[in-house]
């Protein structure tokens, strides 16, 4: 126990800035492959009868033919650019619905920023996988990018609104105040050190968080329609042919699992999972 | 201990009325009469429990949602039991010694799975191993086990373990995290020092003053880990075919059953708000910090 507990010591800065570089090396490096999906990919999305259905692995086919004889290689990197460029969206959402708007609802009047929160706190009770299909639901599929980025907006807000509201209280705010300062240069010096130093963290945080409801919705056939399939809906059509084909949802679960991966480590988390 | 009580009944009885209102809104989205009209109707329908109709199967949604939740409850209570028994050491251990915090961003690499990847690769397993999955599902394993009758338990587990599995390293994760997060917390605090100065050994201390803070810090997170066991259950559901209140949430969600859909999710965000009140005033109980 006593080992257990033991005070920590920090596990230095190089070990996290090695993580932290490898995640941003990783999203790179996608960020390129997706950038050239088209161009890499040997067939053009949802091209079926491309070979024979659920060729195995082969010369031909690095990752095999699905069910319909779609090259699951092809298919993957068409995946993955759906997928990526759909997080991305969510990832805005996320922030600017969350990150920005929690830490500037403080200061809103009319204690404005209690009800949002509060809202907030209701709304962060409910799964965020289950918001995002409720949102769905009520709009349509097509919004999916945008229903995952909201669900993810509660804790986001909860976060950023907790953190603004230590800063607002702080001893440099009392300081501004009693020296005349004005509360919209106080919260725009507030919110420039909070992008600065807190802003890639969220991002990537928020972008790993929303990429998995993202996907998850798709997997329930919330997300994405054919011919514009992410790896969601990709991993869900392999389930009719996955016992014997391991290779039709095996690849596209590993570009997805690398692709979190990638985001996780450039957040560099340790303390904590929510966006 | 009576004003925070006090106060984290409040916040309770807030989030509780604002769930309520969320469920009226989203039942209100079938209704023919306007959005606002027809919410303040059904705010005042939920308040004398009329829950409204499926409109699938034209049954109470109550009693829909009383047949379902019982098997969401079942897996969710495995899981839960997945997630200490593996969570817990895992956090303690990861906690431990400055090589093993440092080795805290691997788990990154099983993290990075989402829950439907993971519950998938178990029933390609279950697959090729031969492991029957397909048994009478729902509501056999806790009965089974709280009479003791062995021959039901063998029975239902073969159905419940895979899924039970899934949710439950979901919730471990989460369990996981929260050890760890309070632990890094507590070790940080200055009286560590101070009563090892006073002649206190490393393990009195620990026992005495850390472990309760590490317990505190898990129970303050008693929520965040109740919805991760929810969402993963919503997913071991779909793969498992496990006839739940989170598989009938996405049916109504899909199908447009906005009664139904929207008690269910004020029965999840009630047993959300229920387990984070509880888990706030254990902690501050245990002398964590003030909620």
């Amino acid at each position: 126990m006593n080992a257990t507990l033991a005070k920590p010591r920090p596990t230095g800065p190089s070990l996290r800035a090695v993580i932290r570089a490898a995640g941003f090396a990783g999203l790179g490096a996608i960020a390129v492959v997706v950038g050239l999906s088209n161009v890499l990919a040997r067939q053009p999305a949802d091209m079926v009868q491309a070979g024979d259905p659920l060729s195995p692995p082969s010369q031909r086919f690095p990752f095999g033919t699905d069910l319909f004889g779609r090259d699951v290689a092809s298919e993957v990197l068409h995946g993955l650019a759906v997928t990526v460029s759909h997080a991305a969206l969510a990832m805005l959402v996320t922030i600017a619905a969350g990150g920005i708007l929690g830490f500037v609802a403080v200061r809103f009047p009319l204690r404005t920023g209690a009800g949002l929160r509060w809202l907030a706190g209701i709304l962060g009770a409910l799964p965020p996988l289950f918001l995002a299909i409720l949102l769905i639901g009520l709009t349509s599929r097509d919004f999916a990018p945008v229903a995952a980025g909201l669900a993810a907006v509660p804790l986001a807000f909860i976060r950023a609104y907790d953190r603004s509201r230590g800063l607002a209280r702080s001893r440099h705010a009392e300081f501004a105040r009693a020296t005349g300062i004005p509360a919209t240069t106080l919260l725009k010096r507030d919110l420039v050190y909070e992008v600065r130093d807190g802003f890639l963290a969220l991002a990537t945080r928020s972008l790993a968080a929303v990429t998995i409801t993202l996907s998850t919705v798709s997997f329930f056939g919330f997300g994405t329609a054919p011919p514009h399939r992410d790896l969601g809906l990709m991993i869900a059509s392999a389930r009719e042919s996955y016992f014997d084909a391991w290779w039709t949802a095996l690849f596209p679960a590993l570009a997805l699992m690398a692709f979190i991966l990638c985001a996780r480590l450039a957040a560099a988390l340790d303390e904590g999972e929510q966006p | 201990m009576w004003r925070i009580g006090l106060k984290e009944t409040g916040r309770y009885a807030a989030g509780l009325l604002g769930a309520l209102l969320l469920a009226a809104i989203v039942s209100a989205m079938g209704a023919k009469a306007g959005l606002p009209a027809a919410a303040l109707a059904r705010v005042l329908a939920l308040a004398r429990f009329d829950f409204g109709t499926s409109a699938m199967t034209a049954m109470p949604a109550a009693a829909e949602m009383a047949r379902r939740l019982p098997a969401t409850l079942e897996l969710v209570g495995g899981g839960a039991v997945v997630a200490i028994l593996i969570g817990g050491p895992l956090g303690l251990l990861l906690s431990w010694g400055r090589a093993l915090r440092a080795a805290a961003p691997l788990i990154q690499f099983v993290a990075a799975a989402p829950v439907f990847c993971a519950g998938l690769a178990l029933l390609w397993l279950a697959h090729r191993f031969h492991w029957d999955v397909s048994a009478q599902k729902g509501l056999l394993f806790w009965p089974a086990l709280l009479h003791g009758d062995a021959a039901g338990i063998a029975a239902a587990l073969p159905a419940f373990a895979l899924p039970a599995l899934v949710v439950g390293a979901a919730g471990a994760a989460s369990v996981e995290l929260a050890i760890r997060r309070s632990a890094r917390e507590a070790g940080e605090e200055s009286y560590r020092k101070g009563l090892r100065l006073m002649g206190l050994g490393a393990f009195e201390v620990d026992r005495l003053y850390m472990a309760p803070r590490v317990l505190a810090g898990l129970l303050a997170n008693l929520g965040e880990i109740t919805l991760s066991l929810f969402s993963a259950a919503a997913v071991a559901e779909w793969v498992f075919d496990w006839p739940g209140a989170a598989i009938l949430f996405i049916r109504s969600v899909a199908l447009q059953d906005w009664n139904v859909a929207a008690l269910v999710l004020f029965a999840f965000a009630a047993i959300a708000l229920t387990a984070a009140f509880i888990g706030a005033l254990a902690a501050y109980a245990l002398g964590g910090a003030e909620p």
